[in-house]
């Protein structure tokens, strides 16, 4: 007897106290979480349907209430979008507002105690961190069917360049760009967690990379569209998208007052090289000479004589414009100021 | 008694502390195995951010200013691009992919925000990589190389690039496979892009496995394969394997693929040994002393029973390499050391002057229909009905062993020729000229045997088919005199995108088809508007299924286009050259992305091309003329008057004539 009660120590002792709750879902197997996660992502089906434009995407629920959170796009440009949940209940989504600059949108549905996520800024989300995303990608879910799971990790965190077709998004923002395969069709307005199931961004629509026109599977952190969220819910008026032009200043710098001629543009990529440098002029005592070839404007590549007039057309005359140019091997860094 | 029931109270104690245990036994084990779930993985992203930021210092950022902006249709990425830091003073390797524009200015960004120029030291041709020599820096971090006998299919891969802003960016992955892509490159399910071409993949402790490349096991040029990106198709040239080279590379000296200078007989390398039948003249083979015969049977001490073994002991090696070789040569081993080189002269096929009889059945040797004029055979005294026995002492049984047997002579002077005439047995001696472009005027035209009756010959006439799984419609033309004694020409016609008339093509043809003994195949696009590269194979399955079907003319296929139609035609002959023997192109020209390969002594391949004046592309269709004719392609240029369809009577019978003459000897 002695010796069993033995075996029960040893096996209380063998046992971390604190395992006896760890039923909680922030620290179990990618199974629980995976569980956890599920009731809080919806299917949304509205218009479309027509060649190339699917009719559904997909969405996560932000408030016990039926606050879903989705991205702003032609699904939602009917009124009768349907939101699905994971148990098949199907309700009507009203749209309670958006944020065009974001792309996102809040639906609400008429329901209540409903399993949702908590938005709060996330830190901590570093490079190779696992990752989950929850969507209706290729629209492969329907009714009580559950959102498809994708595993992968954070390929890299950075500004996003994406282009849609020919168009330069209006997002420029901070994205976490995965290497898993989850912005496809039906897959925008689905949800990205950590592996502990918490909520870290949104996964965006389909775009392709500006740089290398590869496609793109990237999401919005959290923290850029908290506050646009909460702005939408309490009933704020966000405000109207500014055109892009409108913010280039009225005068801004131009080749010929700094004084530098460039090489003739024969091509679409003409690559800046300068021909000649006016006497006496800025770019003249600022030490630029013939043949440096103009590499960087600020922190942006400059591929050809394009990019550099329309890259001065953006900075106002009262500031200073540095160039990063490469003289034969040499790279030197030039800071060009109006007197 | 009492001792009985101290038992009994014992026994029932132990059976309530066995549950317990096994009860808490369950609890700690579902637990702990929940715990050592989750440890794992936390433990794993851990191991793969250390990784990352452990190799971050020897990745570099690569851009590139100036340059080509197209090559070919496809638009070259503008972006950054990522370079391996493979020395202290400033070696960096990177991908070709991301050099293939030819830049005039090339910067370096360093983990630490600096910024330096670089210069394209030498390129790699035979594993799509640069050199790249960086100014003005010391005492960078370089990286660590894995031994290729240490790397395990199944382990943890990371592949890291830095193109975006700020850190490299990573995707994780396993490692796939080993040896591939000809033993040159490392395989692994990482997603490989244009964002990471030319940045590392490393092990879980961050060591380097190899250089990131676009690769496709049968794709040459410089962007072949990047149409797999993040496909989970992704390939790495081992580190160590740059490593080794780097000494003479750093010299600048380009690096090419290294060949032989040999054709092997048959066409399955995966079942057949590597019997050589042709030592191409001028080639390191053939310099070696390797001839036509000898079954090579290893290299650099690593036996080969089979040629895909040869291809893989090769594929690895540089032009400038020396291999030891063994081969058999009449059961005698001879050992030679070959110095492999990146170009042969390409070989011209060479002509004796005859067409042969296929109206009669198989038998000895081959019996000469028509001698062409001013050739070796007319100077040597061939008359029609000579029987062909043996050509430079090999027999000769039908048009195939023939051209086999021109090809694997040594020397093209002083060929000796066995023939029967009657009951006669001559010998003449002539040399090889080459193959001629002009096509023949053929009088009399094919003679035809009273073919004897055949019962239950398969379905003729217009012969609809269907490849399973596939869209595409497709229907044959089977002459009604078909008879499975003989063996049939195909023509295989790929129609223009747009119009399309099933029955005034089958009124075109079928009187042809029936005279000169061939086969019409018309596959269909799925699109009635464009031809789709990817239906090449479909195309390929439709002839393989006329070809078990029907008794074809091996020496006789014929893909026959008309504009797109036609850039399909040169897509599939120059993909396929153990199946296409022949191109008619009309009005189209070699598609721009398009390297012909090496003409093969033994895959003959020739080319009927058209301009005319109110054509577009004739500039075009001339200069892929003479770019063919300098690979030496047997090339037939013809003129058309300018006409508003596919092409005049005249031009078309010119054709039919071409294609009666393919099976030349």
């Amino acid at each position: 007897m002695k010796f069993t009660i033995g075996i029960i120590a040893f096996a209380l002792f063998l046992t971390p106290g604190r395992s006896f709750a760890a039923t909680s879902p922030d620290t179990s197997s990618f199974a629980a979480v995976v569980r956890d996660v599920q009731p809080k992502v919806v299917k949304v089906f509205g218009a479309g349907g027509l060649r190339g434009l699917e009719s559904y995407q997909s969405g996560f629920l932000i408030s016990a209430e039926g606050h879903v959170l989705t991205v702003w796009s032609y699904v939602l440009d009917t009124e009768f979008v349907s939101v699905v949940l994971d148990d098949g209940r199907r309700f009507q989504g009203k749209l309670v507002g958006a944020d065009p600059r974001l792309e996102i949108a809040i639906l609400k549905i008429d329901s209540d105690a409903l399993p949702h996520f908590v938005l709060e800024p996330t830190a901590g989300i570093s490079i190779g961190a696992r990752i989950l995303a929850f969507s209706n990608l290729f629209g492969v879910a329907h009714g009580d069917e559950q959102a498809s799971v994708l595993h992968g990790n954070v390929a890299a965190h950075t500004r996003l360049a994406a282009r849609r077709g020919a168009y330069q998004t209006r997002y420029h923002g901070p994205v976490y760009v995965l290497d898993a395969m989850t912005n496809n069709p039906g897959a925008a307005g689905g949800a990205l967690t950590d592996q502990h199931g918490k909520l870290i961004g949104i996964l965006g629509k389909e775009l392709r990379n500006a740089h290398n026109h590869t496609w793109l599977n990237y999401a919005i952190p959290t923290s850029e569209f908290t506050k646009s969220t909460s702005d939408i819910l309490s009933g704020r008026n966000l405000p109207r998208l500014a055109d892009e032009n409108m913010k280039l200043p009225a005068a801004p710098h131009t080749l010929a007052r700094l004084g530098v001629i460039l090489v003739p543009e024969v091509l679409d990529k003409t690559p800046p090289y300068i021909e000649r440098v006016v006497a006496d002029s800025v770019a003249d005592r600022a030490g630029l000479r013939p043949d440096d070839l103009i590499l960087f404007v600020g922190d942006r590549g400059i591929p050809s004589i394009a990019a550099l007039v329309s890259e001065l057309r953006r900075i106002d005359r009262l500031d200073e414009v540095k160039l990063l140019v490469i003289r034969a091997e040499d790279l030197m860094e030039v800071i060009l100021r109006l007197e | 008694m009492h001792l009985s029931r101290t038992k009994k109270i014992k026994r029932k104690w132990s059976f309530t502390s066995v549950s317990i245990v096994l009860l808490l036994l369950t609890v700690f084990a579902a637990t702990s195995r929940l715990l050592a779930e989750q440890s794992l993985q936390k433990a794993e992203e851990l191991a793969v951010q250390r990784a990352v930021s452990g190799i971050a210092p020897a990745v570099v950022k690569i851009e590139t200013f100036g340059g080509r902006e197209r090559v070919g249709r496809f638009l070259v990425g503008t972006g950054p691009t990522t370079g391996c830091v493979v020395s202290p003073e400033g070696y960096v390797v990177s991908s070709s992919f991301n050099f293939i524009q030819h830049p005039s200015s090339i910067l370096v960004t360093f983990s630490n925000g600096q910024r330096a120029p670089a210069k394209i030291v030498a390129r790699d041709h035979s594993r799509m990589l640069v050199l790249l020599k960086v100014s003005n820096v010391e005492s960078l971090v370089t990286a660590e190389s894995v031994p290729r006998s240490d790397m395990q299919v199944g382990q943890w891969t990371i592949a890291v690039g830095r193109t975006y802003d700020g850190q490299p960016s990573c995707s994780v992955g396993i490692l796939s496979a080993v040896n591939r892509i000809w033993s040159k490159a490392i395989q692994t399910d990482a997603k490989v892009s244009p964002s990471n071409y030319g940045g590392p993949i490393v092990d879980i402790r961050g060591k380097v496995l190899g250089v990131l490349v676009p690769l496709s096991p049968g794709g040459r040029g410089g962007i072949a394969g990047s149409q797999w990106y993040d496909s989970g198709i992704g390939f790495a040239i081992p580190l160590a394997d740059i490593l080794e080279r780097l000494g003479e590379w750093k010299n600048g000296q380009d690096l090419h693929p290294g060949i032989m200078g040999i054709s092997l007989q048959g066409n399955d390398m995966y079942t057949l040994p590597a019997t050589v039948a042709v030592s191409l003249p001028n080639s390191p083979a053939r310099a070696a002393g390797i001839k036509a015969g000898d079954q090579i049977v290893e290299v650099d001490g690593v036996p080969i029973e089979r040629q895909v073994q040869l291809k893989h002991a090769l594929g690895p090696r540089y032009a400038g390499d020396a291999v030891r070789v063994v081969a058999l040569r009449n059961e005698q081993r001879i050992e030679a050391t070959v110095t492999l080189t990146d170009a042969v002269a390409p070989f011209e096929h060479p002509f004796f002057g005859v067409l042969p009889r296929r109206d009669l059945p198989d038998d000895e040797g081959i019996v000469v229909r028509y001698v062409y004029p001013d050739s070796p055979a007319q100077r040597a005294g061939i008359k029609i009905d000579d029987r062909l026995l043996n050509i430079a002492g090999s027999p000769i049984q039908d048009t195939t062993s023939a051209w086999a047997a021109l090809a694997a002579v040594e020397s093209r002077a002083n060929v000796h020729v066995a023939l029967r005439r009657g009951e006669a047995i001559h010998e003449v001696t002539t040399s090889l000229i080459t193959l001629p472009q002009e096509i023949p005027v053929l009088d009399p035209p094919l003679p035809h045997q009273a073919l004897p009756d055949s019962n239950g010959h398969p379905a003729v006439g217009i012969v609809n088919m269907k490849i399973p799984e596939l869209p595409n419609e497709c229907f044959a033309y089977v002459p009604k005199n078909y008879h499975p004694s003989m063996r049939y020409g195909l023509v295989v016609w790929l129609h223009k995108p747009g119009d399309f008339d099933q029955d005034q093509t089958v009124q075109r043809w079928k009187l042809h088809c029936e005279q000169d003994h061939i086969i019409l195949l018309v596959p269909k696009s799925s699109d009635p508007s464009r031809w789709q590269p990817t239906e090449i194979d479909f195309v390929r399955k439709t002839i393989d299924q006329v070809a078990s079907n029907y008794r074809i003319d091996r020496t006789r296929v014929v893909v026959h286009g008309y504009q797109a139609g036609g850039t399909l035609a040169y897509m599939l002959a120059f993909s396929h050259l153990d199946m296409v023997r022949a191109v008619a192109a009309v009005d189209a020209a070699l598609p721009r992305l398009l390297r012909p390969p090496a003409t093969d002594p033994l895959l003959r391949l020739s080319i009927f091309m058209t301009t005319s004046q109110d054509s577009k592309l004739t500039e075009r269709i001339k200069s892929s003329a003479s770019q063919l004719r300098e690979l030496k392609y047997p090339v037939t240029l013809h003129h058309q008057s300018p006409t508003a369809g596919y092409w005049d009577q005249q031009s078309f019978d010119t054709m039919l004539r071409w294609i009666d003459a393919l099976d030349r000897i």
